[in-house]
């Protein structure tokens, strides 16, 4: 086990955002959550990644798993270049500072971006990459700690298909180098499809599917049917996707 | 009947209480935000690199426009005052009493008004945008604190550059309350710097010294804080800005009145 959420409770302003969350995922499975915005995905990873406290319920992770976490909108420091936005960690963390030589960050720093498929590109500013390639450098930075754990915030939004499918691979390949443990916020099918092992469906906070990959794409729950075909008819209503 | 929530009694306790909340609030995440600071000086954690980085931005970039108004202000002053007090044969006192208000007020708080609108709003937006874009809580993912990384270099920036940027304001104000005298009154520069001495005190300068250390200080912390704790998007980076400015405004005059009761009541 890496990560075990058990009975997870969120509130705010008297509204319940999740809703008694109990979950799992094992070394080097990937967990697929899924569900209409404003169900609790997004207040689900901040609390794993410990940007929010739970107001009842406990995570529990690995001994000294390191957190990692990619964000929507990729959040790379505009104010530094790739190189320094990948290293940063290993430069301004306390546990880090001061012991790694600058050769070595270079290697480090390489190593990263060869992963993500962006040789070269040390010296460039985040302002002066695609949305897709900012995403491969947030990845790049998340893994530069060898983490055991990995947060995908829709990994894939605003992308073109083919980026889209770019962003999949890398998360199986991470996924692999580092045999981590992955939760994947997505909206996207094709994510679920080529880079989930298992899937959880949240409606108004609290889980409505559990099950593997297979299972949600077979569609026989109710949530699951609405979900895959879209559809505005179901037992999930539309007014919380607003 | 008469909805109570529709009366305009109703309507402004609820916007006063908005507004009282939204004060405390504000005034809550500046003192924790202070607190954090403190415990990173005080167990020296501190980013010195980019604490030079960001005091070369703190005087540097603010220098012209912050001399540029002390110089007004001075000539200002010296143009309205000078003539009169040679009228009424004081000119002697021209260079004292141009000293006086230069280093015990003018020098310190057009400087202080100017590092708000030039440094202080740019620490704000620069912050809130690091905020709204998720900059900040991918620092605190990476297990970074971004009150060491990004606070505690501009507030250390703003106390040790603000007594800087005091002496050179003070410095070229005087320089143009002389100029002028020469000009409108008829003073030579020799007189004028022979009755500046008499209204000169190292004591004034090092009261201003430190109030000046205050200012920075006080407008760094406000400007990082008001930034850090934005939430949302676009909109509330302007919001922010503003709350910046407004609260760095009033606690300059604030910290002003206060030293002025301390050392000169």
């Amino acid at each position: 086990m890496t990560i075990k959420v058990e009975n997870l409770v969120k509130t705010f302003n008297n509204k319940k955002v999740l809703d008694n969350v109990s979950f799992s995922v094992e070394d080097g499975e990937t967990l697929g959550v899924v569900g209409f915005s404003g169900s609790g995905k997004s207040t689900l990873l901040k609390i794993i990644s410990k940007l929010l406290y739970p107001d009842a319920g406990k995570i529990e992770t690995t001994k000294n798993s390191d957190i990692a976490m990619t964000f929507q909108y990729s959040a790379l420091f505009d104010f530094l270049d790739v190189f320094h936005n990948i290293a940063f960690p290993l430069l301004e963390r306390k546990e880090f500072k001061g012991k790694y030589s600058r050769e070595e960050l270079k290697k480090i720093v390489a190593q990263k971006l060869k992963i993500v498929g962006l040789e070269g590109i040390e010296n460039k500013f985040p302002s002066e990459l695609s949305g897709g390639m900012q995403k491969r450098v947030g990845f790049a930075r998340a893994i530069v700690t060898n983490p055991k754990i990995i947060l995908y915030d829709e990994p894939t939004a605003g992308l073109d298909p083919v980026s889209s499918t770019l962003i999949e691979d890398y998360i199986n390949q991470l996924k692999k180098e580092l045999n981590a443990s992955c939760i994947v916020v997505t909206h996207q099918m094709s994510t679920i499809t080529r880079a989930c092992d298992k899937v959880i469906l949240l409606y108004e906070g609290k889980i409505v599917f559990k099950g593997s990959t297979e299972d949600f794409l077979k569609g026989t729950n109710p949530y699951t049917e609405q979900f895959i075909k879209a559809s505005i008819k179901g037992p999930m209503e539309i007014k919380s996707a607003t | 009947m008469i909805d109570v929530k529709d009366t305009l009694l109703f309507r402004f306790a609820s916007y006063f209480l908005r507004e009282v909340k939204s004060f405390l609030e504000t005034l809550g995440n500046i003192g924790k935000d202070f607190t954090r600071v403190l415990f990173y000086i005080l167990r020296l954690r501190i980013n010195f690199k980019a604490a030079i980085e960001q005091s070369s931005r703190f005087a540097v970039d603010s220098l012209p426009i912050t001399l540029t108004i002390v110089g007004m202000t001075s000539i200002i002053i010296s143009m309205q005052i000078a003539p009169e007090l040679a009228k009424q044969g004081a000119e002697n006192y021209i260079g004292m009493l141009s000293a006086l208000v230069m280093i015990r007020e003018l020098a310190a708080i057009m400087a202080g008004f100017a590092i708000i609108s030039m440094i202080g709003s740019s620490f704000a937006s620069e912050l809130a945008s690091m905020a709204v874009s998720e900059q900040i809580s991918a620092m605190r993912v990476l297990r970074v604190d971004p009150i060491e990384y990004l606070i505690v270099p501009r507030f250390l920036a703003g106390v040790i550059m603000m007594p800087v940027v005091f002496i050179l304001a003070s410095f070229v104000g005087l320089l143009c309350a002389g100029y002028v005298s020469n000009w409108t009154a008829g003073l030579s520069m020799l007189n004028y710097i022979d009755s500046l001495w008499r209204g000169l005190y190292v004591r004034d300068i090092l009261i201003a010294m430190l109030k000046s250390a205050f200012f920075g200080g006080t407008i760094a912390l406000i400007s990082c804080s008001s930034g850090y704790s934005t939430r949302g998007g676009a909109k509330e980076v302007g919001t922010s800005t503003t709350r910046a400015v407004v609260w760095s405004f009033l606690a300059i005059a604030i910290w002003d009145y206060i030293f002025a009761a301390m050392f000169y009541l």
